[in-house]
């Protein structure tokens, strides 16, 4: 039988209702927000709370009574007797074993729940297409814990149910990517065992150090401490995930030649070379031809309020142009010179711009252009004629088209500066989405799984509230978090603050997790909806720990996740 | 038709008052129900002045306060007690009708009924923590002694037995432990309700000493282990505890480690060495410090003698008026030695000490009497008081 703690207090101040409930327990007694408790309820049935908050109270009528009570403010005094004081929870209902949710009754007995009762209690009883995605402590530090591991609908995660995960959390503590990768490697073991006609790829941006370049590689827990790996390849089985790193994996990397002493990539030289021989990596290139149509992406975070850059662009790309279209511009470096040589043309006669074609663009625009435009691509081995593939170079939309199931692309951008990082995501987004828009079909080798997630770190970049409404790279996301969902495209996205972001962005995620966050974020209207014990929680939740929000799940949930499985970089 | 016709005439519950006129052969008038106790304030007991005060009654004959505040520190420091169980008696008094009798030449002279409820609670402090050790709760009634018609013997318990046997007393699950009849003769000038009272309070008493006595018996009480009891000792002993020796003995016996102490008292009594009453020698009573003991006989309480002495443990001027925060504590003298020459003045420093160590916590804000209070005590209060019917339950039995 579960241990009695408790019986539930209703007066006529503090009513039980259909929703939450108090109940008093001893005061010594370890209880946590986020535990469920179970309360005997009417013809048999029991009703499970979620325990919001916990408050002590004694029979001190006033702060006055306290102070009076060391002789008028002598720190030093103990009293012979303790002041009677007792605790008491409120809960919040989450469930009823009989759906009877009249509220409970004065002085019901409330137990603690066994795991059987905290997985029905939950929602977590039954789920079908299981997906771990952590687990949960009840009960933490009494001999009552209870340690369960946590399963979502995975066609609420990925898909056509629900998609997409935000994920927030301030930088080092939250750790956001450990937490994404872990359930992406849930994912991916889970698609490796599965026999379903169902298929998923992974597309991962690494955009700090070399932090996702080796998720192939077993994690040898050198810094930890003795004991450390055993603990967490135990905690993988009884999750019931595997105790390898990532398979399948390929890296991309910004093409610069060998010789070159900027290297744009984290990565050694020697890893380089080593993952170059096993196959495993490619260097990336655009050329002028392929790519000129990825170039708004460059301007994606520049105001265009006249929209002149759009306009040069649409210009750039169009066929029938006279100074760029029918292949009179091939190159990168013709590219430029043509660019320079419209931004030197002068100006017609004539004081007034009315008299202008009205098709004509501004030399200043052509200067703005240009300057945007040489800074980018002048210099930066990436922009070249063509790749190589014998010398494993590649173009990054050529290789996206050709992404089997199981596969996971990383695409490495940590070194490139900010405007070319818009610039290969918003040109690798574009690509997927047309992917899975069918447009490639005619394509040889073109096979796309039925599902890709792509992982990106610092989404505040690309769709903050502050980025301008014309930027395509925002255009971009929002179509995936808007129709991705039914077309497969599933964004696994995280930043420090959630508030930063589009709301039609985290609006449209099926799924949610909160890392630990700061009280000046917890403040923003996102987090209105939390009860206010849970928004004074997030600031001071452990590393690895998450609140995560899912359609199916009756209440928020709090949740741990084991460390990375693949090799880290310190 | 007829049945409907009886049904209405029929009341629903059989009342008491209904079986009490019965049983009595009196008339119940059914009228107004109120409580008649006071409200729980501070108020100087002006008491009965009857007390002989006698020489003083410990073994140093101190003429003056004596200072506490270095043992109360010293006491405090060692993190021990001897004070650990706490006892307090309280009732809560109704009048729940009036009831008319006819006597001589047919007059019906009319008199109040009185019902009252009795909660005797002890409680034990271990580890800091008080706990609740035992309770005895009791529904009396006190009647007029006329509503015997026949004057025999036996008939109280019997109303009292067929007064509890009623339905809805049944299905309630309450009893009337007894019926106390009051004395309605003209031989003082006391109201009758008064009168009542103070059999009901009479009856509490009796129950506290039944309480203390099981304490005793049960071992509980020792030198490590006192009984702090609320209010004054004047315990007066029944008739048959004086008839028989062994008993009488007992009784004292019984009090041994038992002390007093009383939030309410007559500072009137107090006399001076010229056996002058003198209340400013309580009222200059300085912080933590106690005045000399002295030993009183009350003839109304038998021969048995009282050490009383006062403790002040609140600054006179964080209090309202100077009798404040002041505690008359009583023992009863057992031995024969403490008879002759008074208690040992140690052990009323030792006592005094621990109990100025009590001043805290206090129970301001929920209670008038904080600074006579202290708080062991007060919880115990509140434990009785909380498993009393509430006064609508109640008075809507009558």
């Amino acid at each position: 039988m579960s241990k009695l703690i408790g019986r539930v207090l209703a007066t006529e101040k503090n009513p039980t209702t259909m929703d939450e409930f108090n109940f008093w327990t001893n005061s010594d007694l370890k209880l946590h927000a986020f535990d469920i408790v179970k309360v005997v309820h009417i013809e048999g049935s029991y009703t499970f709370g979620v325990i919001e908050n916990i408050s002590h109270i004694t029979d001190a009528q006033s702060f006055l009574t306290n102070f009076i009570s060391s002789d008028f403010g002598d720190v030093d005094i103990d009293e012979p007797t303790l002041r009677v004081g007792m605790n008491y929870a409120k809960a919040k209902v989450s469930f009823n074993s009989k759906n009877l949710y009249t509220p409970v009754h004065n002085n019901a007995k409330v137990y603690l729940a066994t795991a059987d009762e905290i997985t029905t209690a939950l929602g977590l009883k039954g789920i079908q297409n299981p997906l771990v995605c952590g687990s949960l402590k009840m009960y933490e530090g009494t001999s009552e814990e209870v340690t369960l591991p946590v399963f979502l609908n995975s066609k609420f995660l990925l898909g056509p149910e629900g998609a997409h995960l935000n994920i927030s959390g301030i930088s080092g503590l939250a750790s956001k990517t450990s937490y994404a990768m872990f359930l992406m490697k849930a994912i991916q073991d889970q698609y490796l065992k599965a026999d379903t006609d169902d298929s998923v790829a992974f597309v991962i941006f690494n955009v700090k150090g070399k932090d996702l370049m080796a998720i192939d590689r077993p994690n040898d827990f050198s810094t930890d401490n003795p004991g450390e790996k055993e603990r967490v390849l135990a905690e993988y089985k009884a999750l019931g995930l595997s105790t390898e790193p990532f398979k399948n994996v390929k890296y991309y990397i910004p093409y610069t030649s060998n010789t070159s002493a900027k290297q744009s990539t984290y990565l050694s030289i020697d890893d380089v070379k080593s993952y170059t021989e096993y196959g495993q990596l490619k260097k990336f290139k655009y050329s002028y031809e392929d790519d000129k149509e990825s170039l708004e992406m460059l301007f994606a975070d520049i105001d265009d309020p006249q929209q002149t850059m759009e306009a040069i662009i649409s210009k750039i790309i169009d066929d029938n142009d006279q100074d760029f279209g029918g292949g009179r511009v091939n190159t990168w470096t013709e590219f430029r010179e043509k660019v320079d040589e419209l931004s030197q043309r002068s100006q017609p006669a004539g004081r007034s711009s009315q008299q202008r074609v009205s098709n004509e663009i501004s030399v200043l625009s052509w200067r703005k252009f240009k300057r945007i435009i040489n800074k980018a691509t002048k210099n930066d081995d990436m922009f070249a004629n063509r790749p190589d593939p014998n010398k494993h170079e590649c173009r990054l939309a050529d290789e996206l088209k050709k992404i089997r199931e199981n596969e996971v692309y990383v695409i490495d951008i940590a070194k490139l500066p900010e405007d070319k990082q818009a610039f290969v995501f918003g040109d690798a987004v574009r690509t997927i989405y047309n992917l899975k828009l069918g447009e490639y079909d005619a394509e040889s080798g073109v096979e796309p799984p039925s599902r890709i997630i792509i992982f990106i770190d610092e989404l505040n970049k690309y769709a903050s509230k502050e980025i301008p409404k014309s930027s395509p790279i925002l255009r971009e996301i929002l179509d995936i978090t808007e129709r991705g969902r039914s077309l497969g495209v599933v964004l696994f996205a995280a930043e420090q603050f959630r508030s930063a972001i589009h709301p039609r962005v985290t609006g449209n995620c099926a799924t949610h997790a909160y890392g630990r966050t700061n009280s000046i974020e917890t403040s923003t209207a996102d987090y209105r909806s939390l009860p206010s014990t849970y928004q004074n929680m997030l600031t001071r939740l452990e590393q690895g720990d998450y609140l995560v929000q899912n359609p199916i799940f009756r209440s928020l949930l709090k949740i741990r996740f084991p460390k990375p499985i693949y090799k880290q970089f310190k | 038709m007829s049945r409907t016709a009886e049904s209405f005439s029929k009341p629903k519950h059989n009342k008491i008052m209904n079986i009490l006129a019965e049983a009595t052969g009196g008339k119940s008038y059914k009228a107004h129900k109120y409580p008649i106790d006071y409200a729980d304030r501070p108020s100087i007991d002006y008491g009965d002045s009857e007390i002989i005060w006698k020489r003083r009654a410990e073994t140093t004959q101190h003429r003056t306060y004596v200072n506490l505040l270095g043992l109360s520190k010293k006491l405090a420091s060692r993190d021990d007690q001897i004070l650990s169980y706490f006892l307090d008696g309280s009732r809560r008094v109704f009048k729940v009708d009036d009831i008319a009798f006819v006597q001589s030449g047919g007059r019906s002279i009319i008199y109040p009924v009185i019902a009252g409820q009795i909660g005797v609670g002890c409680c034990h402090r271990v580890n800091k923590k008080v706990v609740p050790v035992q309770l005895k709760r009791e529904f009396v009634l006190s009647m007029p002694d006329v509503a015997d018609a026949d004057g025999k013997p036996g008939f109280w318990p019997a109303t009292a037995k067929k007064l509890s046997e009623c339905d809805e007393l049944k299905r309630l699950g309450i009893e009337f432990a007894a019926i106390l009849p009051y004395k309605t003769s003209k031989n003082n000038d006391k109201k009758l309700e008064d009168r009542a009272t103070a059999c009901v309070q009479d009856r509490m008493i009796e129950s506290e000493k039944k309480l203390v006595a099981e304490l005793v018996r049960e071992g509980k009480l020792n030198q490590n282990n006192y009984l702090v009891k609320d209010g004054s000792l004047e315990y007066r002993p029944t008739k048959e505890d004086k008839a028989d020796k062994r008993r009488y003995q007992t009784f004292k016996n019984n009090y041994n480690w038992v002390i007093g102490v009383s939030k309410n008292f007559n500072p009137e009594v107090c006399e001076d060495i010229n056996g002058k009453p003198n209340p400013g020698f309580i009222a200059d009573l300085p912080l933590y410090h106690r005045t000399p003991v002295a030993e009183y006989e009350n003839p109304m309480l038998g021969d048995i003698k009282f050490a009383v002495w006062y403790i002040r443990l609140r600054d006179k001027e964080k209090t309202r008026t100077p009798f404040d925060g002041v505690l008359k504590v009583e023992k009863i003298l057992v031995t024969e030695e403490e008879i002759e020459f008074g208690i040992d003045s140690e052990q009323v420093d030792t006592l005094s000490a621990y109990l100025i160590n009590e001043r805290n916590p206090v129970c301001y804000g929920s209670d008038l009497r904080w600074a006579n209070h202290i708080y062991p005590i007060y919880l115990t209060e509140s434990f009785v008081k909380s498993r009393y019917l509430s006064a609508e339950s109640f008075l809507h039995l009558f």
